[in-house]
Formats: structure tokens, C-alpha cells, sequence
């Protein structure tokens, strides 16, 4: 393998040599997939940042979603198709009205203290903690008015109107289920067991060193036979990207969380004979990049000036430069990979700054002194040099159509207020999350009751569009499915149509992890997902 | 009486006719400079680097953040962008040159702001003594126990990044080091005998240190100063490394920047500019020794 730097492979094989122990604890390198599963092993995780706590339930955040996922299940869990399967409810069924969904839970669950998991715990888990302290949990299951137990495994969700968006948020990265009688009466935030989990999942909490590691352990009476296959995970916390790329080459973690290493290295790192770059697992999570107009600012409220701008930015490139690849050119809002959902037949925009001219002259924004036309400011979204850079790449696209773009930068607690309290911009870059039903991760941009001040990733733009408010709230309350993906496919046209914003890309999250480990998921929420599966290969 | 009177009067004419006179650069002085061979070397790559500043539209005709070539091309392989390009395709030697500009012109003005308020500080404090000395002091100590990058930091956060709060975070980060050599230095003035005479003979405040202890704390200033502007442009470009550069102009700090992530990729993003760095800042550093021999009487080669 090419590698630039001479002394790059002694210093690997020096930290190789540093972790032995930990490698020697299971995991053999340079073997590939396939061969014979070997159980047992440690599994060292790089993981950034640290969660803030280890209850993603509580309070959810990717990391601690990555943990706890391990620690606590779902009542389903979706396949690579988005079709729910059973987890926790091992059968369910829709009354005719979509007024009720009736689960019949596993009876053979114990929780990690020896418990039984209980209809009773669902129940809670809902009302109390998703509905109470979720930032989505209360909009989702806005229609859920009661959980019935009429025996402790079996949950009956009643709902004053249907809701199938809840079936994208069932499963347990996004809703999971606590321990009652550990929570019960209790703030649940406060509470002391959300530092030291106690769930029905593969692995049981062991410890948490803060700023360090967190250690999980196998479960022997998990509910799932045959599952987990490994001994223990160790969670490590690495705060800069060079370090966490080196940790993985040197082998001394084997797999790497949410794009743990810089954008520049994936390259690199796609031709390493034991790494693996993988995209698939977050189609799910569903990031979503545009670029957003303050539609309370002039000129944006001219449409031409709008389509000008999105005429003028070469998506393609943008894509291929930026994000090396790790991104494909989005055509409305909704990914293209959420099939059942996606609307390909929309008003596209293509790269063509001679028409972003003809559309800024019609709209009288003719070229002035020094070529320009209008000077307006931009603010990337503060979640790293990737997108700073992007806005680099959209000054100088838009200066070839005479718009002088200046970009300003802030650190993310600044950001979320220019942005989302101050709406001081005048265009915007930031990526949302999808989420498997355009209810949960798109109306946010494009609803004029989504216009919530001092709330990060709502409608930041402010457009307030009756044709989109209209289609937004027949959405909403469309309990047949057919009658709803119809709604949705027309939302597409009309949000393409009406363009108070670009969309840009579709962000291709990725892991890097060992080529011989097995077992991991390709589900929509995979690189979230248990390590229950997972195992490494000799 | 009589006697004694007159005496202390002819010392003091004597004193005031033959009191030492501020060094201000004269031929005499240009040619020591010029014999002192670091010096010479600094002060020419200084003037180049101010030279291509200054003249980089005439040089280049081009905007350095245009992307103009293929991304990830290395340097001497293709004739057009004879340095290479960056990630985004931004022709290097382009930006070399343009980036001069930034990095000089931040690290000229924050010297610049930090000795203006260096020297006042120190001067007040060495020459009135008492409570403003103490009260200068105590808040130069102050200072001094920030770590000057972090307060930058924080300074330049809170403006956010553009060229001009990056000079200013610079400046006010790194005054305290000047302000202890003046007010050191003013101390010691204060006492000579000169001093003394232009007292009584009823000078002013302002003209006594204007006329007699600024320019003969001259010296000391201009070699902190010439430190200063070196250290000022590695500040910032360690404010960039940190993402705190300006994103709208081009530095040699926002260059080594943007290389940063790529760096185990392409080294020569990273390499080149912080070859240009270290080039003005050893030259400035060359350049202030030379001062320092030639404006330093001690040195005993005048």
C-alpha cells in the first residue's frame, strides 16, 4: 500500500504493538468476512463526542444512541426495506379504523436486574418518558391518547386519529423501553439509573469513565438465543479525527461510529486491505443538505432570484469535491432511497449559470460596479470544516453569476442562535435528518407552524406557504396509506416547485470498521444498531 | 552659596547642551545595519514578502479562492499550477502570493495595536510610579497569566473570525510583554540625570517623555516590536489551524488550515504555506537581532 510518509508504518506498527493485549483479546486482523464466526472477544468502538448520557430515550443524541441501543431494544425494529419486524412485540395488529394497534409482547424477557419486562413497562415508556421528554416524541405520537394493558404481554395503543407515522419511530434507536419500576414517580432525567442503564438488551451496562471508555458485557440471558456473540464492547472516547483514523489503522479499535474519521481520509482509507468504509446503515437517520433562503429578507422573496441561485450550483461537483464522493445530488427533499416515499417526477434545477444570469436580470438585479449584481452574507452550519468549505465552494459559484457571497462562521452554540432565534442570515447551509417518513425529518423545514423560535432544526427560512401548509397538514391527518404516499409525492413537487430552499445533497454518513468483523447491520438505522449480530471471523 | 548655586547651574547647562540624543535612523545607522549580515538577509525577505503583498494582482491576475484547476494536483507536476492545488482545486503559488497580504497585514496591525498600548501602559506606569504603577501593573500581571492564544481565542470567538477582530484579539493578547520592557525601561530613565535636568528646568510631563524617554526607549521597542509582528502572524495562523481564520480572505494560516484534514494525503497543502510562515517569522527574527546589535550602545561594537 502507497503511503506518504516513511516513517507512517513504524508508527503504526508501534501502537499495533502497544495494543496487542487488547487485539489479542479476540480479534486477529487480515482475516476477511466469510470465514467461520469465532464467539466471544472484545469489541473496542471509537466513538465522538461522548453522550451525555447512555438513555437515548431520554436524552437522545447519536452517540447515545449508539450505546444504549445495545443496552435497551424496541418493540420493533425495521428492516433494509423499512418494514417493521418484531423485537420486543413479537406480533401486532391495526384495528380496521387505524384507531388501534394492539403488540403481544415476548413473555420470555427479564430485565438486567431479573425483572420481568411487562406490558406495564411500554406503557410508561410511551406516556411518561417518549410523549414527556423526546424532541420528537410529543409531534409523533401527538394521536396517541392511551396505552391499555389488559395483560402484561399485551399493549394496546389507542389513538384519536390514525397515525401510521408512528411506525417509523417505533423502533428502539428512536422510541425505547424503560424499566418501570426503576423510573416510575421519578423525574426520569435526574434519575440515577440513567447513568448506569438498566435495559432488556445483549449487552448489560458495566462501566462508564468519563472522557474515556464506557464497557458493556455480554448478556447471558438475553431473550434472543444465540445473540450476542461477543464478550464485551468497549466504547472509547477520541476527540480528534487524526487520532481516531490512527486508532483504526493501528488496529486498535475495530470499528468507528458516525463518520469517525475525516472526510480526506476516507479516501485513503477505501484501499486499506483491512479497513472498510461503509455508507449503508443511515438511510434511516436520512441526512438531508440544502441550502436555505431567509424568506423574510428581500430578494428572496422573489422565486426567480431563488431559481438563479439554484441554477448556479453545480451539485455534481459539489459532491465529488467536498465530500469526496460521500454524497449524492439530492432532487427534492425526500432521499431517493426511501422508496416507498420518494417522488422522482419533480421541478428539477440544473447547472446552468447562463440561465441563473437571464433569471437575476428579469428579476432587475442587473450587474453593477465591479460585476455585482447583489452582496448578501451566508452562515454554514457549525458542525465542522466540511461545511465551511462548501461555503467556500458557493462564494465563488455564485460570484460568477455577480452574487458577492460573504461567509460567516461561528462555533455551534453562537450558530444556533444566529440561526434559529436571531434568523440573522440571508442564506443558510445546514443538513436535517430525514428520518424514515418525511412527517418526522421534512415538514420541519417547509411547515409555517414549524416556524419555532429558539428551537434547533425547525423552519429557519420562516416560509410560510399556504400550498405547502395545505399538503403539510393532509399529511398529517391521512390515515389511508395510499391516499398519504399520494399526498407525499405531491408535497415534492410543490416543495421543488415553490423553492424556498435548495436541496442539495444527500449526505452518505459512513463507519469504518475491521474487514473481519461480521455480522454487522445494513438496516435503515444499522449505524445505530445492536452489536448483537456482531461477531469477528478467524 | 553663592558658589554651590552656580555649580549646580553649570552642571546643568552642561547636562542640558550635551544630554544624549535619540538615536532616529540616520545614514550612519543604515550602514551598520547593512554590515550586520542576518539583519541584511531579514530585512530582504521581509521586503520581498511585503513586495509580493503588495503587488499580487499585478503578479497574479486572478482571485487566489478560485477554482481553477483539479483538486489534489501535486506540486511540479502540472505547468499551469506550478505549486499544485488544494482540495478544492485553488492554485497554491496564487495563494502564496495573495495570502502575503492576510498574514502580513494581520501581523503588522496587531504589533502595531499592541505596542501603541504597550508603550502608553508602560510608559504611565514607569514614569508617574505610585498607585498607577501599581494599578497598570497588577492588570499587565493580570494579562499575564492568560495564555496570550487562549484569550485570542476567546476575543476573536466572541467579534467572530474576520480580519480585522483577529488583529484585535492579537493585539490585546500580546501587549503585556512590551508594556514591562517600557515600563522598565522608563523606570531607569527616569532617574538619568538628563531627565532629571529637563525636570528642573520645568519641562512638561509630555515633553520629557516624548522629547527624552521615548527615544531613547526607541531601540527596545522597535526589536520587541519587529518579535511581535512574528509572533502575531504565527498567532494567526494558529487561530486558523483552529478554524478561526477568516473564511472570506486568504491567509497563510487559513491555508495551512483547510490542508489540515488532508494532511496525511497531501502533505505539501500544509508544507508550503508553513514554509512561507516560517520564512517571514526567522527573517523578522534575523532582522530584530540585527536591530538590536546596531541600536543596543551596550553591544560595544558602536
Amino acid at each position: 500500500m502507497h503511503r506518504p510518509f516513511v516513517w507512517l508504518p513504524t508508527r503504526r506498527s508501534l501502537l499495533a504493538a502497544g495494543t496487542a493485549g487488547l487485539a489479542a483479546a479476540g480479534l486477529s486482523r487480515g482475516a476477511h468476512a466469510g470465514d467461520v464466526a469465532k464467539p466471544g472477544g472484545t469489541l473496542v468502538v471509537v466513538l465522538d463526542p461522548e453522550p451525555a448520557g447512555l438513555v437515548a430515550g431520554i436524552s437522545i443524541s447519536a452517540p447515545a444512541v449508539a450505546v444504549s441501543s445495545n443496552i435497551f431494544d424496541g418493540l420493533v425494529v425495521l428492516d433494509e426495506t423499512f418494514t417493521p419486524r418484531p423485537q420486543l412485540a413479537e406480533s401486532w395488529e391495526t384495528s380496521q379504523d387505524g384507531l388501534s394497534i394492539t403488540f403481544r409482547l415476548r413473555k420470555d424477557v427479564s430485565w438486567h436486574d431479573g425483572k420481568p419486562f411487562t406490558s406495564a413497562d411500554v406503557q410508561y415508556s410511551l406516556i411518561e418518558v417518549t410523549k414527556k421528554t423526546h424532541p420528537r416524541g410529543n409531534a409523533v405520537f401527538a394521536n396517541l391518547t392511551a396505552v391499555e394493558t389488559p395483560d402484561p404481554h399485551t399493549a394496546v395503543f389507542r389513538f384519536s386519529r390514525p397515525s401510521p407515522v408512528v411506525w417509523a419511530a417505533l423502533e428502539g434507536t428512536e422510541t425505547q423501553i424503560l424499566p418501570r419500576h426503576l423510573y416510575e414517580g421519578t423525574n426520569p432525567i435526574a434519575n440515577p439509573w440513567t447513568a448506569k442503564p438498566v435495559g432488556t438488551g445483549a449487552f448489560v451496562f458495566k462501566e462508564w469513565i468519563r472522557g474515556d471508555r464506557i464497557v458493556l458485557e455480554r448478556n447471558p440471558n438475553y431473550w434472543d438465543k444465540g445473540c450476542p456473540l461477543l464478550d464485551r464492547i468497549v466504547f472509547r472516547t477520541i476527540r480528534d479525527a487524526g487520532s481516531r483514523t490512527a486508532t483504526l489503522e493501528a488496529g486498535e479499535a475495530q470499528y468507528g461510529a458516525m463518520n469517525p474519521v475525516s472526510l480526506a481520509d476516507t479516501e485513503r482509507l477505501r484501499g486499506s486491505a483491512d479497513l472498510t468504509v461503509e455508507t449503508r446503515g443511515f438511510e434511516g437517520s436520512a441526512p438531508m443538505y440544502f441550502f436555505d433562503f431567509n424568506m423574510r429578507r428581500k430578494p428572496f422573496d422573489d422565486i426567480r432570484v431563488r431559481q438563479a441561485f439554484a441554477h448556479a450550483l453545480d451539485r455534481t461537483a459539489l459532491a465529488r469535491t467536498i465530500w469526496y464522493g460521500l454524497a449524492e445530488p439530492a432532487t427534492g427533499p425526500i432521499p431517493s432511497y426511501q422508496k416507498a416515499f420518494y417522488n422522482p417526477d419533480t421541478p428539477q434545477y440544473a447547472f446552468d449559470p447562463k440561465k441563473a444570469e437571464a433569471l437575476l436580470d428579469e428579476a432587475g438585479l442587473k450587474r453593477g460596479p465591479g460585476g455585482v449584481r447583489l452582496r448578501i452574507d451566508h452562515v454554514p452550519c457549525a458542525y465542522g470544516d466540511d461545511y465551511i468549505r462548501a461555503a467556500e465552494f458557493y462564494r465563488q459559484a455564485l460570484k460568477r453569476i455577480g452574487v458577492e457571497l460573504r461567509v460567516r462562521t461561528f462555533d455551534l452554540p453562537t450558530y444556533l442562535r444566529v440561526i434559529f432565534t436571531d434568523y440573522d442570515f440571508d442564506t443558510h447551509s445546514a443538513w436535517y435528518s430525514a428520518y424514515p417518513d418525511p412527517q418526522i425529518g421534512v415538514q420541519r423545514r417547509y411547515w409555517s407552524q414549524a416556524i419555532k423560535k429558539g428551537t434547533p432544526s425547525s423552519n429557519a427560512s420562516q416560509v410560510a406557504d399556504p400550498d405547502l401548509d395545505q399538503v403539510i397538514e393532509a399529511i398529517q391527518v391521512a390515515g389511508d396509506p395510499a391516499e398519504r404516499h399520494a399526498l407525499i409525492r405531491r408535497f415534492q413537487s410543490v416543495a421543488q416547485e415553490k423553492l424556498p430552499s435548495i436541496n442539495l445533497l444527500e449526505l452518505k454518513f459512513f463507519r469504518v470498521y475491521a474487514k473481519n468483523l461480521d455480522g454487522i447491520s445494513f438496516a435503515p438505522f444499522g449505524g445505530y444498531q445492536s452489536f448483537k449480530t456482531v461477531s469477528t471471523s478467524v | 552659596m553663592t558658589v554651590v548655586l552656580l555649580t549646580k547651574a553649570t552642571r546643568v547647562a552642561t547636562l542640558l547642551s550635551g544630554r544624549k540624543r535619540a538615536k532616529w535612523p540616520s545614514s550612519s545607522f543604515l550602514r551598520r545595519l547593512l554590515r550586520n549580515r542576518s539583519a541584511t538577509f531579514g530585512g530582504a525577505v521581509l521586503i520581498a514578502a511585503a513586495l509580493a503583498a503588495v503587488f499580487a494582482g499585478a503578479i497574479f491576475d486572478a482571485d487566489p479562492l478560485d477554482m481553477v484547476g483539479r483538486p489534489y494536483t501535486w506540486p511540479f507536476t502540472d505547468r499551469l499550477h506550478p505549486l499544485g492545488t488544494d482540495m478544492l482545486g485553488r492554485d497554491i503559488l496564487v495563494g502564496l502570493v495573495y495570502a502575503a497580504r492576510v498574514s502580513l497585514a494581520i501581523g503588522f496591525a496587531a504589533a502595531a495595536l499592541s505596542t501603541i498600548l504597550g508603550v502608553s501602559l508602560g510608559v504611565l506606569a514607569g514614569y508617574f510610579g505610585g498607585w498607577t504603577d501599581g494599578l497598570i501593573s497588577r492588570l499587565t500581571e493580570v494579562f499575564q497569566t492568560m495564555p496570550p492564544l487562549i484569550l485570542a481565542v476567546v476575543v476573536v470567538t466572541v467579534l467572530s473570525p474576520s480580519v480585522g477582530s483577529i488583529a484585535c484579539g492579537i493585539g490585546i493578547a500580546s501587549w503585556p510583554q512590551i508594556a514591562r520592557i517600557v515600563r522598565a525601561e522608563t523606570l531607569r530613565l527616569r532617574d538619568s540625570e538628563f531627565v532629571q535636568a529637563a525636570v528642573s528646568v520645568g519641562e512638561g510631563h509630555l515633553r520629557i517623555v516624548a522629547g527624552h524617554i521615548l527615544p531613547n526607549a526607541l531601540p527596545q521597542i522597535v526589536v520587541t516590536g519587529s518579535i511581535l509582528v512574528a509572533s502575531a502572524i504565527l498567532t494567526e495562523a494558529a487561530l486558523a489551524f483552529l478554524g478561526l481564520g477568516d473564511p472570506n480572505e486568504i491567509s497563510w494560516g487559513s491555508m495551512i488550515g483547510a490542508g489540515r484534514e488532508a494532511m496525511r494525503t497531501a502533505w505539501y497543502m500544509t508544507a508550503l504555506p508553513g514554509l512561507a510562515i516560517t520564512a517571514v517569522v526567522l527573517s523578522l527574527n534575523l532582522l530584530a537581532d540585527g536591530l538590536n546589535d546596531v541600536l543596543n550602545p551596550r553591544a560595544g561594537n558602536v
